[in-house]
């Protein structure tokens, strides 16, 4: 069942790189770095959805107990970063020929570089508490502390940014795109969301087998 | 709801006693706020003008500094004579021991942030009369919500064998909303402009304390089990 | 303006390679796993060298939920070879 999501994956993966190298069309006024949106955002869009999910599964963790559900916000927690991690050094690496530095602190960049410290020490928590029952309840009350403080990071950041400045080029929100890099930048969600299934999959299933041998 | 108050009164009353008794904590993180006022001094130089430009920002570094220690400390009297276990057997809901000990740290990081206030308000030369109400605003609704997570994590982190570096770890990238929050809004402050100007920061300070409260007191059972 | 390509391939690259490697890290503990769930069998051949200290490329948090492993009661077979067959627990 796995390998099904992998493959499917890997095939999203390869549509989507035709559709962000061969459909969608060279942009106007940043050439062809711009392509690297199709790689930043989706990864940040799958981002989020990892760590909803951690919420999700934090939550039923605290209420029904359910290692199943421990397992699955340490799997996707792992796998947020990751994609995190990501768009931070995609976003890194399209700031320098765009507003030619390596570092900005814009609105997206900011946030998500604190959800990615934030979540960081979500897989530090867990590596640093021994014993496996209660490692699992501090770390679902930390996921559930992380998530509601996204939407307080979010604007945080935002009217950080844009109060007193005007808003940067990389504002999110395809509001103004044509129809085409819509198009791109969805199968390439969905090709990441199907590698995000897949990651997290195969990581519970790692520290299923991990408990049950311990 | 009455036994509830009662509980949470009578754990904060206890700290506020202990307290008062080996006056500890007070005392040194009133000199560690003295401290930081020099460290602040020698790092950013004599240049007044970079000083005025930076004081909110510093002011708030102070108040969160301090604010690690005196919260990283949260729980440890309680390990200290065994309390823990009392505490954990204590009937009834755990969330009033939440309660208490958030009180007695918003008034513990309450005190601190005056006598900062007072010591910047003398080193660096400022008018601060007309704008304290403002000023006092701004700090409590910031210093809950830190209180509110920091008594929260300190709960975890007591347990935990590194706590002193996991607690500021954890603590600090889920207050960097609320620093931005305080600080623009201190700045604002400090400028002299009214309070309605920086209305969106207060709204999302206490947007924030509810938030963290409420996650707080709904969580803490949790991280109290034994 | 000019197109920037070498920044394009860049970031594919690093997308590519951190992916790569984390289905990697996956792949090589699913294979400890396995290997450590199967009885032991006298096999002639070396088994897959684990050495602990491959690096990755990945920051260290990533590995740390595995530390468990390392500290359980069976034997680890990271960097070791295979330990006799009658020194290990019987098949459950």
């Amino acid at each position: 069942m796995i390998r099904v999501v992998g493959g499917l994956a890997l095939a999203a993966l390869a549509a989507g790189l035709v559709m962000a190298f061969g459909v969608a069309p060279r942009e106007t006024t940043q050439g062809n770095v711009q392509r690297i949106m199709y790689l930043h955002v989706p990864s940040v869009w799958v981002a989020y959805l990892a760590f909803a999910v951690v919420l999700v599964a934090s939550i039923t963790y605290l209420v029904r107990r359910l290692e199943a559900a421990d397992r699955l916000a340490h799997a996707s927690a792992e796998v947020g970063v990751l994609f995190t991690g990501l768009t931070i050094a995609t976003g890194s690496i399209w700031g320098k020929p765009t507003w030619g530095t390596w570092w900005t602190w814009d609105a997206r960049l900011t946030s998500v570089s604190i959800l990615f410290v934030m979540y960081l020490g979500y897989l530090l928590l867990r590596g640093m508490v021994e014993d496996r029952e209660r490692g699992a309840r501090y770390a679902a009350v930390l996921g559930i502390v992380a998530a509601f403080n996204i939407p307080l990071v979010h604007f945080s950041v935002y009217w950080w940014r844009t109060l007193h400045q005007p808003p940067s080029l990389m504002k999110p929100g395809p509001g103004t795109m044509p129809g085409v890099i819509v198009a791109a930048l969805l199968v390439n969600f969905a090709a990441f969301s199907l590698l995000y299934v897949y990651f997290v999959a195969k990581r519970a299933c790692l520290l299923r087998r991990e408990a049950e041998a311990a | 709801m009455l036994t509830f108050a009662r509980r949470a009164f009578i754990v904060l009353w206890k700290d506020l006693l202990v307290e008062r008794r080996s006056k500890e904590t007070l005392n040194a993180l009133f000199f560690f706020a003295l401290l930081l006022l020099f460290l602040f001094q020698f790092a950013i130089g004599p240049d007044r003008e970079r000083l005025a430009g930076t004081l909110p920002g510093l002011l708030w570094l102070g108040f969160i500094l301090s604010g690690l220690l005196g919260l990283g400390r949260t729980f440890v009297v309680e390990r200290e004579n065994d309390c823990w276990e009392a505490l954990l057997l204590a009937p009834g809901d755990k969330s009033a021991i939440y309660v208490g000990k958030l009180a007695g740290n918003l008034l513990l990081m309450l005190v601190v942030e005056a006598i900062l206030v007072v010591l910047f308000g003398f080193f660096f030369n400022l008018d601060l009369g007309g704008v304290l109400p403002g000023l006092a605003v701004v700090i409590v609704l910031g210093t809950v919500a830190f209180a509110a997570v920091g008594t929260l994590f300190a709960a975890m982190t007591a347990q935990v064998r590194a706590r002193e570096l996991l607690f500021p770890v954890l603590l600090l990238p889920v207050q960097a909303p609320v620093l931005l929050a305080t600080v623009k809004a201190t700045e604002a402050v400090l400028l002299g402009e009214p309070l309605g100007s920086v209305a969106h920061w207060l709204k999302l300070l206490a947007a924030a304390d509810v938030v963290y409260v409420a996650v707080g007191v709904l969580t803490f059972d949790f991280v109290l089990e034994g | 303006m000019a197109d920037n390509w070498g920044f394009v391939l860049a970031a594919y690259g690093l997308a590519a390679v951190v992916l790569l490697s984390y289905w990697r890290f996956l792949a090589r503990h699913e294979r400890t796993q396995t290997h450590r769930a199967r009885p032991p069998r006298a096999r002639p051949g070396v088994s897959e060298p684990l050495a602990p200290a491959v690096s990755e490329p990945l920051a260290p948090t990533v590995s740390e939920p595995l530390a468990p492993t390392v500290s359980e009661p069976l034997a680890p077979t990271s960097g070791h070879p295979r330990s006799k067959p009658a020194s290990r627990p019987p098949l459950q």
